[in-house]
């Protein structure tokens, strides 16, 4: 095969579950149930075998001159100012052990699923689900790009809210749905702002280019302290990757998401999703290991969480939850490998972590089938299953010891190679990063304790499902159980072969024998580099895991020997509810972030009913519903009511059109004057143009069109006052009508606003009216009468139809003012009688035209 | 005798209130039918007296034979209106057809 079918391969690996998922959520609804899960399963089954061929092809490339990686571009899906972003696929070894294990153990998982949901109504909708989840999978391993990495990590987030939910009929379900969903949510926004900032640190969206040149990128400046943007971004990171991988203090959500199928618990909730907070860090591990302090908070994030998870399974009675739990402690192991800087360990325990817990989980899913448990087991009423169940027996002890690290099973190895990651850390970074390895050894004590709690709680599970004596039937379980059909078997089978072969992928470097996982991932995921290294942390990891193993299985072994008290129970009951409850978390949030929550909302909800619901709602509909009372007397149906009314309006409209319209415009241009009043039917007009109270030519004797309309010359003599029009270039214009006697002209006359006295400055011009002129003495100042410029200290006039020219951008317009005479009668014979002051515009004036263009030409001020 | 204007504008303004007048207070439909004929006259009056005053054409006259004519029409779907509705309800008294309201 050619490069170029191992891309279209490596394309098809995604592209298959999602076709699956398309297929089957569209058209599976009535289609054949068989015809559904064959498309489905078939589907992953492909898909594994191709990323098989394309992996072996990897894989076989290590060391090999060129890279080892298949890249598929796609196609540019974007640019962000300068950055591409592109759809591309690249399985590289680290991506390629992913690809494996995703499609192999989702094959599995799948195959269980034909038997164990065969009861279930929407069929094709959870294996619709279920496709879709792998399809997003694969696009969160294979993607080069964190926004690619970033959309199937919300494709995984989204499948497990739709299969937490699949029963979401059951209010508790949709619930558990929407915790993972908001808690998550709480993750993406750190890996989203993480994103970003390492996006603007290396210049590049890529994974492989963040990854190489975080090292040299640029420190903040905050608050006089320098802070890496690799601290920030990894930091950032973390924050996402511990939603996702439910470490502390985000774990919350996942004992509930057990609400969902088994399959699915098993498949997302223990295998697969859940480990891509840890293929996150292992694929940035170089942002990791640049900053120290990112390193040393996921490494107690990490122990705490293990420790925190394996106590609070240590007291759970619920099947699930006792798996929800080891989950939650596992992935804490896997985080504080990521933290002490043995990235490969971490990624090493997913791998056989997938393994045994997918095991334990469909084997819980294999039980409850027996004893026909509905969504939850109590382990306390089983017992005595191991006779009855033979093959999910075995199988689950083989997963329990496997957990527990005992050797050859896989768990020993990949804890192993945690512990020693962090004895490294202890025993050599000492001598450049003292707290460095002050964790070092916290976290390999931490992760001791929780190992032997990990023994003892598994065993303590075992022992109580398959010892004893059977108490399901008589606390509602089947009175018979019988082992489970082949269907569900043959995975939990194949699991277990895994759970114990696939350990020797990772053999330990001290053994000398080959480090098979180690040798394919050396040239992608880098781990920390330690000024010595010699065999000695892996004894010491051999010694603490061995004896952690031995002493929690034998603890367990001898206090479960078969029915009776369950021995956890000597806790005091405090301490048993403090772990039961898991610390207390989901109550920490109950109080710091729910109810904060709902204070707000009852708060918005009062201003919602006071405010929206009753000003704006009640009291508008009471308004309208009064308006309507008051307006449907006036509809009573009889024909007089409205009749009256027309009778009424018409009587007002004829009123309005009989009364005498008299207002007088003056439209003037030069010298002549038109002045004109509102025409009327049957008026007839007196005009007096020059206000002496004598009409200008009688009365006309018939009714004619024209004579509202009437030309008339003025002279200055005719004038019978002034108005003078203020004109500034910033404000609208002013007028002042002012009478016939004497007046000084006030700063209230002259100005809008200030700007007058800005213009005009200390030396105030006096002006006045007197008669039809207006009087100024400009004291100093220099101002205009149209081009002509005022002698400074005389007084000067300023007659009507000229303008005074003030500063630059104001001047006053004296307009003349006319009286005019009108007499009108109308057809019915009213007459009125009534005179207009009108002061005569020149039309060129009404303009908006700047002061400057109205008064000349002459420019500058003296 | 010369007859102004005045006059015929009085003499419309009359016959319209006396018509007006007698359809708001009358029940009988057929009266109000003829209150209403009475109305419509007052205008023909008062548009033929506006031509007498401005005889260049002949507008007004024309205008008064048009509503003549449409109330000849008005009329035929006015009555016919009031058998049916005497048909409905055994009466003609015009406020009593009030039934969309109740």
């Amino acid at each position: 095969m050619d490069q170029i079918s191992y891309e279209t391969a490596l394309l098809w690996v995604f592209l298959l579950p999602l076709a699956g998922a398309l297929v089957n959520g569209l058209l599976g609804r009535n289609a054949d149930r068989g015809l559904v899960g064959g498309i489905a399963t078939g589907s992953v089954a492909l898909s594994f075998l191709l990323s098989l061929l394309c992996s072996v092809r990897v894989l076989g490339m290590v060391g090999g001159e060129e890279d080892a990686k298949i890249v598929t571009d796609v196609y540019a899906w974007m640019s962000v100012g300068s950055l591409p972003i592109d759809v591309r696929f690249v399985l590289d070894p680290l991506s390629a052990v992913m690809t494996l294990f995703v499609t192999g153990i989702a094959t599995l998982i799948h195959v269980f699923s034909l038997g164990y949901m065969s009861e279930e109504k929407s069929w094709a909708r959870f294996f619709a689900y279920l496709n879709l989840f792998t399809a997003s999978m694969l696009l969160l391993v294979l993607a080069s790009s964190l926004p690619v990495l970033f959309v199937g990590w919300e494709g995984v987030g989204v499948c497990s809210y739709l299969l937490i939910g699949f029963w979401h009929e059951e209010g508790a379900f949709a619930d558990a749905a929407k915790k993972a969903f908001i808690v998550n949510r709480i993750g993406d926004f750190g890996l989203v702002a993480g994103m970003l900032v390492l996006a603007f640190a290396a210049s590049s969206f890529e994974l492989s280019a963040i990854n190489t040149s975080i090292a040299g990128s640029p420190h903040l400046h905050f608050a006089q302290t320098d802070i890496k943007l690799a601290t920030v971004g990894g930091l950032l990171l973390f924050l996402g990757a511990s939603g996702k991988s439910a470490q502390l203090p985000l774990y919350v959500w996942l004992p509930d998401a057990m609400a969902g199928p088994t399959p699915v618990s098993a498949l997302i909730h223990a295998a697969t999703m859940v480990t891509a907070g840890v293929y996150l860090c292992c694929r940035l591990s170089g942002v990791f290991l640049a900053s120290h302090t990112v390193l040393v908070v996921i490494a107690f994030a990490g122990a705490a969480t293990a420790l925190i998870g394996a106590l609070s399974a240590l007291v759970q009675t619920d099947l699930k939850k006792i798996l929800a739990y080891s989950t939650v402690s596992q992935l804490g192991f896997m985080f504080a490998a990521v933290g002490v800087g043995a990235f490969t360990a971490g990624l090493f325990h997913v791998v056989t972590h997938a393994f045994f817990k997918a095991c334990l989980f469909l084997g819980a899913g294999s039980i409850m089938h027996a004893v026909h448990a509905h969504g939850d087991a109590d382990v306390r009423f089983l017992g005595g299953l191991g006779k009855k169940l033979p093959r999910t027996h075995a199988t689950f002890l083989i997963s329990v010891l496997a957990i527990a690290g005992l050797p050859p099973l896989a768990g020993f190895f990949s804890k192993d190679e945690i512990l020693a990651g962090a004895a490294a850390a202890g025993l050599y970074a000492g001598e450049t990063d003292p707290f460095f390895a002050t964790t070092g050894f916290i976290v390999l004590g931490v992760l001791g304790v929780s190992a032997v709690l990990t023994a003892f709680y598994m065993f303590r599970a075992y022992a109580m499902i398959f010892r004893g004596t059977y108490k399901g039937a008589e606390n509602g379980y089947a009175e018979e159980p019988q082992e489970s059909e082949p269907v569900l078997t043959v995975p939990l089978i194949v699991l277990a072969v895994g759970a114990c072969v696939v350990g020797f992928i990772g053999l330990p470097h001290a053994w000398h024998l080959p480090n098979l996982l180690g040798h394919a991932l050396e040239g992608t995921v880098h781990d920390l580099e330690l000024p010595q290294a010699t065999n000695l942390p892996s004894f010491i990891a051999l010694g603490v895991g061995l004896t952690a193993a031995l002493v929690g299985l034998f603890a367990a072994h001898v206090a479960y020997p078969g029915d009776g008290p369950d021995k956890v129970a000597v806790l005091p009951e405090r301490v048993r509810g403090f772990f039961l409850r898991s610390f207390g978390i989901d109550d920490l949030y109950a109080r710091a972030v729910a109810r904060p929550v709902r204070v707000l909302a009852e708060f918005s909800a009062a201003i919602d009913r006071t405010l929206v619901d009753f000003v704006l709602v009640e009291v508008p509909r009471h308004a309208t519903a009064l308006a309507s009372r008051l307006f449907v007397k006036m509809q009573d149906g009889v024909v007089h009511t409205y009749a009256l009314a027309m009778a009424v309006g018409l009587a007002a409209l004829v009123g309005f059109y009989t009364y005498p319209h008299t207002d007088v415009t003056a439209v003037v241009n030069g010298n002549a004057v038109t002045l004109r009043t509102e025409p009327g039917l049957g008026y007839r007009y007196r005009w007096d143009t020059n206000g002496d109270a004598r009409g200008d030519e009688g009365w006309e004797s018939e009714l004619a069109a024209g004579t509202n309309e009437i030309e008339a010359h003025y002279e200055p003599s005719d004038f019978a006052g002034i108005e003078l029009l203020v004109r500034t270039d910033r404000y609208p214009d002013r007028t002042l009508r002012l009478g016939r006697h004497p007046r000084e002209l006030t700063e209230a006359d002259l100005e809008p606003g200030q700007l007058v006295t800005s213009e005009i400055g200390e030396l105030r011009p006096a002006v006045w009216v007197e008669g039809n002129e207006l009087h100024v003495r400009p004291n100093g100042r220099q101002l205009y009468v149209g081009a002509r410029a005022l002698p400074l200290d005389q007084e000067s006039v300023v007659r009507a139809n000229e303008s005074l020219r003030v500063g630059r951008s104001a001047m006053i317009i004296v307009l003349p003012v006319v009286r005019v005479g009108l007499e009108v009668e109308t057809a019915f014979g009213q007459r009125v009688h009534r005179t207009f002051d009108i002061a005569l515009m020149q039309e060129s004036m009404r303009t908006d035209l700047p002061v400057t263009e109205i008064a000349g030409e002459e420019e500058g001020e003296p | 005798m010369t007859l102004s204007f005045g006059t015929f504008a009085g003499l419309a303004s009359v016959l319209f209130g006396i018509g007006a007048m007698g359809f708001l207070v009358r029940r009988s439909f057929l009266v109000q039918l003829m209150c209403l004929e009475l109305m419509l006259n007052a205008v023909n009056v008062l548009l033929v007296a506006f031509n007498r005053a401005r005889p260049e054409n002949h507008d007004g006259q024309v205008f008064a034979f048009f509503v003549i004519a449409v109330a000849a029409a008005e009329l035929a779907v006015g009555l016919a209106i009031v058998i049916a509705y005497f048909r409905l309800m055994k009466t003609v008294e015009t406020d009593k057809a009030n039934r969309l309201v109740e």
